[in-house]
């Protein structure tokens, strides 16, 4: 079977078992590209739907059931194509129906609602009714594209999702995938390749936005006789942010293809992508992946028949944050304990099992490809001049259009939030967005103006961080977002500095405090100092961004802080220990909240208004819940 | 709906005084040349038993060399790693920044109020299991909450009830009569593309598949299900669980040849023609539930 | 050799010298609470903070775990450092008030008030016991356990270990536990801030094949019948 040079192999396996196919030469991945290319019938009327994590809770593998039998039963397998694909990012509005080449956008849609647009997107049709329509204005959008949500984007790394079914390595190829890997391959140049991505400008997507060349320049000059590794760092662990689950999930292949490129760049040897463990998905979809890049020819020993050799395997995290930290990182892939360890020596001289290391977060390594693929010049043109490229961002919390959205560097928070997001999701205001994570911190409404690129939100006093980007209103309470955070690192904490253990504790003390009524002013006092040293003695990035939670709610929400102190009240009605629950003249009795509330503190005859014993309430909110006539007021 | 993983899969519940050495062993044996050592192997060890039992540990630390409090502290360090037995269904609450935002508190405040328990623990008749996780990255859809491998978007304080009543009925168990979303397939020899339904024997209500099944030089019928998203089989032979079986057309006697690998177990996956369209792939290890319905 | 200046003292060292021995050498004190010769460095106590680099990017590091850098000019007292380390002292003292190490450390660095909520917390974490028993006695009995604020030292599963000698090292070298180490009840006596190990001193019958390091024994008064 196999052979050298042979005339007609590619497409000869092709036709017959596409399996076994195994590419020896450049010239070979260009022929089965441009098989596939033929292949592809872009006009076939297709169904394309999103099975990510989100859509998947929504319940999309019942719609992707259901829309096999339909065309199993209705044989129309010929006339009609389904794509199932990773994350679209409006997660929002799953599951969801895209079609091709209409765009329509069918939202929410139902197990019945199947057969429907089948047939509609045979006809050349629409379903009115299930278009995606602006909650605001109820305009109705008959092309995708239009959506406000996605027209304000710019979906380089995102927009490939929709166009791949992750688990098919064709369908990448088809999709240009590995392109990039023949000119790299031909031109035999590692020096050409850094200095290609140092070009490009682009930055450590992780959050410490760490030029990306300048780190694979580093390896590049380690002395490679014991061997070099390339490291993904896919342990996202940051809460409230999920672009690297949603590029691992539904594109995986570029992931790889960067990684290989990098590592003829870097003269790697070995590399690793680490996963955390809560994303089993993204752990299904990369291994299978791997599985087929590996017998396709594209990793292991002499690839496309160049004589460059570099495989990847696969570490899975078994949940601890702060192995997000390269050396706890290395240490977790090493079979050992999370824990930092003091740099230097930094990986890149002394990383997994002592050999030089470079770590790259998984939407850093989606860039590679593109960078190549456009030329690092133009790459440079989008974004500004030292925040070059497109970033993705999860926009969450008390938000109208929640999902993953991408935009060049630079844009405005305000653009995110409303242009893109829409705007407040209820009708309370806009107080804050939340970026960077536990290590991050709070921009508040007035400061909206700020463009988003490493240095203006270092200096607002957040950091980029991985790109979680939480809208908050006037509904959450900034104390309790600290406590939280202080909550969360208390736990995550690895423990060894006691500065960071001790610290995270004692900051949440003095927060679950002040939430319960308990805080004096000196407290204030105390928290800031006290956060500043955990900022500057702690030993590695966890710790000494522990504090940014707490240092920019006190910069920027002092006189929340007091309100809980001084007037022992929670102005966002979320401290339970400050507010009391009571019921309003709106009140129908109906008798709905008496029946929920469990400690039966709820009292009132049909028809009459309730009244809640202040004394029993235990304050749960089960009441308010579900009050359909906004009667039970929070004070 | 079933999420396929093998984090959450717990149908056994296994008691310290049942963990056979041989199974660790094999697990060893997998994982010596593998990376991330010995943080895969308790990965294993816990998949499989639901938490890390004792005997186990002990096994790793003699055949690996690696001391007793190495290993101990790996198992405590990680948030992933249980030392104490968990209940029969697992329910974990997502406490994410965006699913706090939108009240994943109360909801967890719920789930410990209907459990008589504190997250963390498991209730005293082993049903429950109530865990937090930090963030299962589905937070457009907060407030989340996985039971079984199941997930729950939008999750509110009135839903919990509700949604243990489902977690204690079994979440994996499809309603053959009443759920559309199952429905059966006609699959057909890849040599002869004669069909392999036997309207004699009926399974679930529909004619079954039949094929031959050869192991262990013996040969027997098996019928399964022809309803996709059903795994109900009959054998002439029982066949053990894990056993890799592979199938011969009853019409032309040739052998389906396994051409993929299952990107669950690595045991061969069968691609047949459907009736209508497409291609369903078939893992041939018994109790492997990978099936792949293509239409490509 | 590697140049650099302590406190505006020019210095030169050997590779792999920490700042913490550099700094000694010159005679600037640091106080260090996991800090042992004969054991690897470890970081956790944080009291050796020093300042290196130069404004805006002066930042403080440990000096137990920093290795000297040709150049580097590091600042043993500045007002940053004595910020931090007060600080530092300060909530050791408010979780282990008990410890007449700490107690003495916080007196000379001028501690005199106490702002957090007091703990009774018998260790600190510092691992000077995990790092003896693993690297000076072979035996590899106790470790770390659990992460964050659960964190502790003690034997896997909780239980006695097979591999402890009694030796007692680990309590020999714990900076928390000295004082309460003195009581002469065997309940009292068992000192969990090292190990959850049964002390040497209990076991009277074993007392004579004792490997302890304790001559004479400052673990406990108990003196064989």
């Amino acid at each position: 079977m196999k052979r050298m040079g042979e005339n007609g192999y590619v497409k000869q396996s092709f036709v017959q078992d596409t399996e076994t196919l195994r590419l020896s030469s450049v010239n070979e991945l260009k022929e089965l590209r441009s098989i596939l290319f033929e292949t592809l019938d872009e006009n076939k009327p297709r169904l394309v739907i999103c099975a990510g994590t989100a859509c998947h809770a929504s319940g999309s593998n019942g719609i992707i059931r259901i829309v096999k039998k339909y065309i199993l039963e209705k044989r129309l397998a010929d006339k009609v194509a389904l794509r199932i694909t990773g994350c679209h990012g409006f997660c929002e509005m799953g599951p969801f129906i895209l079609t091709e080449p209409q765009q329509a956008f069918y939202v929410q849609v139902g197990l019945g609602d199947v057969p429907r647009i089948v047939e509609a997107l045979l006809s050349d049709k629409y379903v009115e009714d299930l278009l995606y329509r602006d909650p605001a204005t109820g305009e109705k959008y008959y092309s995708r594209d239009d959506i406000p949500f996605f027209k304000h984007q710019q979906r380089s790394i995102l927009g490939l999702n929709e166009k791949i079914d992750p688990i098919r390595i064709y369908d990448y190829i088809a999709q240009g995938g590995y392109s990039v890997l023949e000119e790299v391959f031909s031109k035999q140049n590692a020096d050409w390749i850094v200095q290609q991505v140092k070009r490009s400008g682009l930055r450590g997507r992780g959050g410490a936005g760490f030029p990306t060349g300048l780190k694979w320049e580093m390896l590049a000059k380690q002395s490679g006789d014991q061997g070099k590794f390339l490291v993904c760092n896919a342990d996202e662990g940051d809460p409230g942010a999920y672009m690297d689950r949603s590029v691992l999930e539904g594109n995986p292949h570029s992931i790889i293809e960067g990684m290989i490129i990098g590592a003829y760049g870097t003269r790697a040897t070995e590399g690793i992508v680490y996963v955390r463990n809560e994303y089993p998905l993204a752990v299904k979809h990369l291994k299978i992946a791997l599985k087929q890049a590996q017998e396709l020819g594209l990793l292991g020993d002499n690839i496309l028949g160049t004589g460059f050799s570099f495989d990847i395997k696969i570490v899975i995290g078994a949940g601890a944050f702060v192995c997000g930290e390269e050396t706890a990182l290395i240490r977790s892939i090493e079979g050992k304990s999370g824990e930092p360890r003091q740099r230097p020596p930094f990986p890149v001289q002394k990383g997994v099992d002592g050999k030089p290391t470079v770590i790259n977060n998984v939407e850093t390594w989606a860039n590679i490809p593109l960078i190549f693929k456009s030329g690092a010049d133009k790459f440079a043109t989008v974004g500004t001049e030292n925040n070059t490229g497109t970033k993705i961002f999860s926009l969450v919390g008390k938000i109208k259009n929640t999902g993953l959205v991408e935009v060049p560097m630079g844009i405005t928070v305000k653009e995110i939030v409303y242009d893109i997001g829409g705007g407040a999701s209820g009708k309370a205001e806009l107080k804050a967005v939340q970026t960077g994570g536990p290590s991050g911190g709070c921009i508040p409404a007035n400061m909206f103006d700020v463009s988003v690129d490493y240095e203006s939100l270092a200096e607002v006093g957040s950091i980029m961080g991985s790109g979680g980007m939480i809208v908050m209103d006037e509904n959450t309470c900034m104390v309790d977002i600290a406590r939280y955070f202080m909550n969360f690192l208390k736990n995550e904490s690895c423990g060894k500095c006691f500065a960071c253990r001790k610290g995270t504790q004692r900051m949440y003390e003095i927060l679950d405090d002040i939430s319960n009524g308990k805080g004096t002013l000196e407290h204030l006092d105390l928290l800031k100092e006290l956060a500043e040293v955990v900022k500057d003695t702690t030993m590695c990035g966890l710790g000494q961004t522990a504090s940014n939670p707490v240092l920019s709610t006190l910069r920027y929400f002092t006189d929340e802080y007091i309100e809980h102190i001084e007037k022992k009240h929670c102005p966002a009605g979320v401290c339970k220990a400050l507010i009391t629950y009571s019921i309003n003249e709106n009140c129908v009795g109906c008798q709905a909240c008496i029946r929920v509330c469990p400690e039966g503190a709820i009292t009132g005859e049909k028809k009459q208004r309730h009244v809640i014993d202040a004394a029993k309430c235990i304050k749960c909110g089960a009441c308010r819940s579900v009050c359909k006539v906004e009667a039970v007021d929070v004070v | 709906m079933k999420q396929d993983t093998a984090i959450l899969n717990r149908d056994n519940l296994y008691a310290e005084e049942e963990i056979d050495s041989k199974d660790i062993l094999r697990i060893l044996e997998k994982y010596a040349r593998s990376r991330g050592g010995l943080v895969a192997i308790l990965e294993e060890i816990q998949s499989k038993y639901g938490y890390l039992p004792e005997t186990a540990l002990r096994t790793v630390s003699e055949r690996t060399g690696r001391s007793l409090v190495d290993i101990y502290g790996v198992a405590a360090f990680y948030r992933f790693f249980s030392l104490k037995p968990k209940g029969k269904h697992l329910a974990c609450v997502c406490l994410g920044t965006a699913c706090h935002v939108r009240g994943a508190q109360e909801v967890v405040e719920e789930f410990e109020q209907q459990l008589g328990i504190t997250a963390g623990q498991t209730t005293e008749d082993r049903e429950f299991t109530l865990e937090t996780v930090n963030c299962l990255g589905a937070c457009a859809l907060g407030p989340v909450v996985v039971i079984d491998g199941h997930y729950f978007s939008k999750v509110e304080r009135s839903k919990v009830k509700q949604l243990l009543d489902q977690g204690r009925k079994g979440l994996d168990k499809l309603d053959i009569e009443k759920d559309e979303r199952i429905f059966p397939v006609d699959v057909r020899c890849p040599h002869c593309n004669q069909s392999f339904k036997d309207e004699t024997f009926i399974i679930d209500g529909y004619p079954s598949l039949k094929a031959n099944v050869a192991m262990d030089h013996k040969q027997g019928w098996i019928r399964m299900s022809s309803l996709y998203g059903s795994y109900n089989v009959c054998t002439e032979h029982e066949i053990p669980e894990d056993m890799i079986v592979s199938f011969i057309c009853p019409h032309c006697d040739s052998e389906i040849p396994g051409t993929s690998t299952c990107s669950e177990c690595e045991a061969p996956m069968m691609p047949m023609p459907v009736d209508g369209g497409g291609r369903i792939k078939i893992c041939t290890r018994r109790g492997c539930k990978n099936r792949m319905l293509d239409l490509v | 050799m590697i140049n650099l200046t302590i406190n505006g003292l020019h210095v030169a060292v050997e590779k792999g010298t920490t700042l913490l021995e550099a700094a000694r050498f010159l005679g600037f004190p640091i106080p260090t609470l996991c800090h042992m010769e004969g054991l690897s460095p470890y970081g956790a106590c944080r009291l050796c903070m020093v300042e290196i680099g130069e404004a805006p990017r002066a930042k403080l590091v440990s000096s137990c775990t920093y290795p000297a850098e040709e150049g580097l000019k590091v600042r043993t007292t500045s007002s940053r450092v004595l910020r931090a380390r007060r600080m530092i002292l300060e909530l050791l003292l408010a979780s282990c008030p008990q410890s007449k190490t700490i107690q003495d450390l916080a007196s000379a660095h001028g501690i005199r008030r106490q702002r957090f909520r007091q703990e009774y917390e018998d260790c600190i974490l510092c691992g000077l016991c995990v790092r003896i028993c693993e690297e000076q006695m072979m035996a590899k009995a106790i470790g770390f356990r659990s992460r964050g604020e659960n964190r502790s030292i003690g034997t896997p599963f909780d239980a006695k270990s097979d591999v402890c000698r009694l030796c007692g090292a680990c309590m020999y070298v714990c900076p928390a536990c000295q004082l309460r180490c003195t009581y002469n009840e065997p309940e009292k006596a068992i000192c969990g801030g090292c190990a959850n190990l049964t002390p040497p001193c209990i076991e009277k019958e074993q007392f004579d094949d004792m490997m302890c390091y304790m001559d004479p024994c400052v673990a406990c008064e108990i003196k064989k019948d």
